[in-house]
């Protein structure tokens, strides 16, 4: 319509500023006739251009993927579609290259500018897919989601103050990408005290790298580099997820979070709640075992551990999981690892020595409070001929390790988006409970269970940062009691 | 002794040639620490070039030159191996063929077993394959215990993380202060040291005062065959060694001699201002006199019963 007035007006513009004085009426007719062809041929472009762009509405109608079942992104990408003009959204998966060309629509003239790349949080709970507004399209989930976490951690030993350190914990980036609504890949990256190189003593790292496959009947499969799934911390490791500045004794000393084999998996959560996991991985290689150092004394499995490096793979191990969520609020659950540890190395003393470790944990939220506890135990078998060979030694191979815990956190106060956690803590373990007889005068005396009482507060803000500090006191070694702070995300 | 009619006296005891095939060139590693290298103040970077000299010394083969010695190679029975492995004209070049030679010799130590047989009872024990008496255990673990012999520091007595069993050396240095061996001819001398890493013999550290006296961390293995210990061959039992590790700072009048003043001329195989570079931090030598020493005379018996078991099986 307003192309139409226009042209009219321009028209009258045209004719009021041609020359109006023309004496020969014949050459005005001419002049009219001249317009005119020119107004049919503006008509007819007009016409054209509407054409075309009625095709391509259809085009693109026609190409719109179906909503995939993944959970929709969080609320901005929701408000980020409306803001497009006529033409529907343009491609949603996230800036990082799409893998499926026939999929794309082809740009309109004019493209919208793309949404913001939403950043999903991995690890909250998902929003229900399809839209809140009937008759908007909702769209599509991205098929490549990136998540986060970091922690820098401040410690300070309250009797030695020159052994105050501040480190960037870790950094972990990760990734997961979805070939379709069945299958998807899990990466994460990690970089452990900000700088690695051959003269610094940071770590990077390939925490996780696997392939997931969901079948019909709901069991999932996995293969690759993934997490055990023991205990309560090892699979939920971020910072956001768990209380106190540094991860607890029990999950770091025994179970040997962030405790990682290469293998194959499978799993599958019933109706009942009940979540099941198995799999056949990589183990320990008892090889690594270096009596002389005290890495074996500080935690048995994390000395031996293999992480998907090089692994020794003669022997490999098998583990189970079982996870009861029946009750609202309520997690109880346990797992089993088990594997020998030799590798039939040559002229080595113990290729048949096995490791086993099992756990029970619980986890119990009634209303503001967050309860937890765990026990967890450790064994290795057939020591005696190689803790011979390392008589006199300070740490041979132990027999037995536990330990335990039991932690009660409380949402004391929240406001706006600060909440505010504080939280104490008992652990009790023993990385050298047992030893294998050796000959009287030559073995190593057990040390006593260790003790720790850690007492603190996580603030949470908004649903990714929190800022925890926290205090803890050591029954046997009073030296490395110390004041904790320290600050994380996670997204 | 060597030399032309095998009256002339040398200046070291003569080490093993066992358990060479992998010690590095010697370098500095990452923390300072002087590495590798071959001969008791590691001056020889590979094993062929540690070959070469006895052949041209005047205290050990006494040979006149190169030429000379392919004289002597010329007329031997292997000479046309030499020829079918380097060529025909390999004899003719006395440089090339004294290198060759050097080579080859260095390929025997490498190569064959007999140089590294690992035969002993200890290696069968750390394969779990035999066990050791109850002697031989405690002196193990006298051997490992840091706080005791803390022997391992130098000499590792454990399997490496991949799976190769122990040299019993790290293929360092260390300044024990050994005892002036009035035996070898040179000492007589009162400005003759011998003093290692810094020289005479080796030349290109002569600028790192803080390494001299230093000698070579040899292998264990065999070490209870011997009739002579350290690099001026000092001692002739491996008993004597031991009581000296640990008396050393215990009651050193039983080891140097006594000045005019009565105390023990301590470290006297050093120049006086040198002296302070001798090892007296790490156990056992950071006793004092009047202590107890870190090893009992009956520990130091069980000790040397573990170092028996470090014999090759063709030696016992």
């Amino acid at each position: 319509m307003m192309k139409k007035t226009l042209l009219a007006q321009a028209l009258v513009t045209a004719l009021a500023i041609a020359p109006a004085a023309h004496a020969d009426e014949a050459a005005l007719m001419k002049r009219l006739d001249q317009l005119a062809a020119e107004l049919e041929k503006v008509k007819a472009e007009l016409a054209a251009t509407r054409q075309k762009a009625d095709a391509v509405e259809q085009r693109q109608q026609a190409a719109t993927p179906t909503a995939p079942a993944a959970p929709a992104p969080a609320a901005p990408a929701t408000a980020a579609a409306p803001t497009a003009p006529a033409a529907p959204a343009g491609p949603a998966t996230a800036s990082v290259a799409p893998t499926v060309p026939s999929a794309q629509p082809v740009p309109v003239p004019a493209p919208a500018p793309a949404p913001a790349v939403p950043t999903a949080v991995v690890t909250s709970p998902a929003s229900p897919a399809g839209s809140t507004y009937p008759g908007i399209q909702a769209p599509e989930a991205p098929r490549t989601v990136f998540s986060a976490y970091g922690e820098i951690n401040y410690n300070r030993p309250t009797r030695n103050a020159s052994g105050a350190q501040l480190d960037v914990r870790r950094t972990v980036l990760g990734f997961e990408h979805r070939f379709d609504e069945r299958t998807k890949v899990v990466t994460e990256l990690e970089w452990e005290h900000a700088v690695t190189s051959a003269s610094d003593q940071g770590e990077a790292a390939v925490e996780q790298v696997y392939v997931e496959r969901e079948f019909d009947t709901g069991l999932r499969a996995k293969a690759g580099l993934f997490l055990v799934p023991a205990g309560l911390l090892n699979q939920n490791h971020e910072p956001t997820a768990y209380y106190g500045v540094e991860r607890n004794f029990v999950e770091t000393a025994i179970i040997p979070t962030t405790w990682r084999e290469a293998g194959v998996g499978v799993g599958k959560t019933l109706d009942n709640g009940l979540a099941l996991e198995g799999g056949l991985t990589t183990g320990f290689d008892l090889n690594k075992w270096d009596a002389s150092s005290s890495e074996g004394r500080e935690s048995p499995l994390g000395s031996i551990h293999q992480e998907g490096q090089l692994a020794r793979a003669r022997n490999f191990a098998v583990y189970g999981a079982a996870n009861w969520r029946g009750m609202p609020g309520l997690l109880l659950g346990g797992s089993v690892f088990t594997g020998t540890v030799g590798h039939a190395t040559p002229n080595f003393a113990a290729n048949d020595a096995r490791v086993t470790l099992w756990d029970l944990h619980a986890r119990y939220n009634p209303g503001r409070w967050d309860l937890s506890a765990l026990y967890a135990r450790g064994t290795i078998s057939n020591t005696e001929a190689l803790n011979l060979t390392f008589v006199g030694n300070p740490a041979p191979v132990p027999s037995s390790f536990y330990g335990w815990y039991g932690q009660a956190a409380y949402r004391l106060w929240k406001q706006g988006d600060y909440s505010l956690f504080p939280f104490a803590r008992y652990e009790r373990f023993n990385t050298a409970k047992t030893f294998a007889a050796v000959p009287a005068g030559l073995g190593v005396a057990t040390a006593p269970d260790e003790r720790v009482v850690t007492v603190g507060a996580n603030l949470r803000v908004g649903s990714g940062v929190v800022l925890k500090a926290d205090y803890q006191k050591f029954a046997e070694d009073k030296s490395r009691d110390r004041v904790n702070l320290g600050v994380g995300f996670s997204f | 002794m060597g030399g032309p009619s095998l009256a002339t006296q040398g200046f070291r005891a003569v080490p093993s040639l066992r358990y060479l095939n992998s010690t590095p060139a010697f370098f500095f590693a990452d923390d300072g620490t002087s590495t590798g290298g071959f001969n008791h103040d590691g001056r020889a970077r590979t094993l062929a070039e540690q070959a070469q000299r006895p052949f041209l010394a005047p205290h050990e083969m006494a040979n006149a030159s190169k030429a000379d010695v392919l004289d002597k190679v010329r007329r031997a029975a292997y000479a046309e191996e030499l020829r079918a492995a380097f060529g025909a004209a390999i004899l003719d070049d006395a440089d090339a063929a004294f290198d060759r030679i050097a080579f080859a010799l260095q390929q025997f130590q490498k190569e064959d077993p007999a140089f590294h047989p690992f035969s002993s009872k200890y290696d069968r024990f750390l394969a779990g394959k035999a066990q050791l008496s109850d002697a031989e255990l405690r002196g193990l673990g006298l051997f490992n215990n840091p706080g005791k012999g803390n022997c391992a520091a130098c000499h590792p007595s454990a399997k490496s993380a991949d799976g190769a069993s122990p040299l019993f050396t790290d293929f360092s240095y260390d300044n024990l202060g050994v005892p002036r061996n009035a035996a070898i001819a040179a000492t007589a001398d009162p400005a003759y040291f011998d003093m290692g890493l810094c020289g005479p013999d080796r030349t290109d550290l002569t600028a790192r005062q803080d390494l001299c006296g230093a000698f070579k961390v040899p292998t264990l293995r065999n070490v209870a065959t011997r009739k002579t210990f350290f690099h001026n061959g000092a001692f002739t039992t491996l008993r004597d060694v031991l009581r000296f590790y640990v008396r050393r700072d215990t009651n050193p009048e039983e080891w140097y001699p006594l000045a005019a003043d009565g105390t023990a001329d301590r470290f006297n195989d050093l120049p006086a201002a040198l002296r302070g570079n001798v090892n007296t931090t790490e156990a056992p030598y950071n006793r004092k006199p009047g202590m107890a020493p870190a090893l009992s005379d009956a520990e130091i018996e069980d000790l040397l019963q573990f170092l028996g078991t470090l014999n090759d099986d063709n030696q016992s």
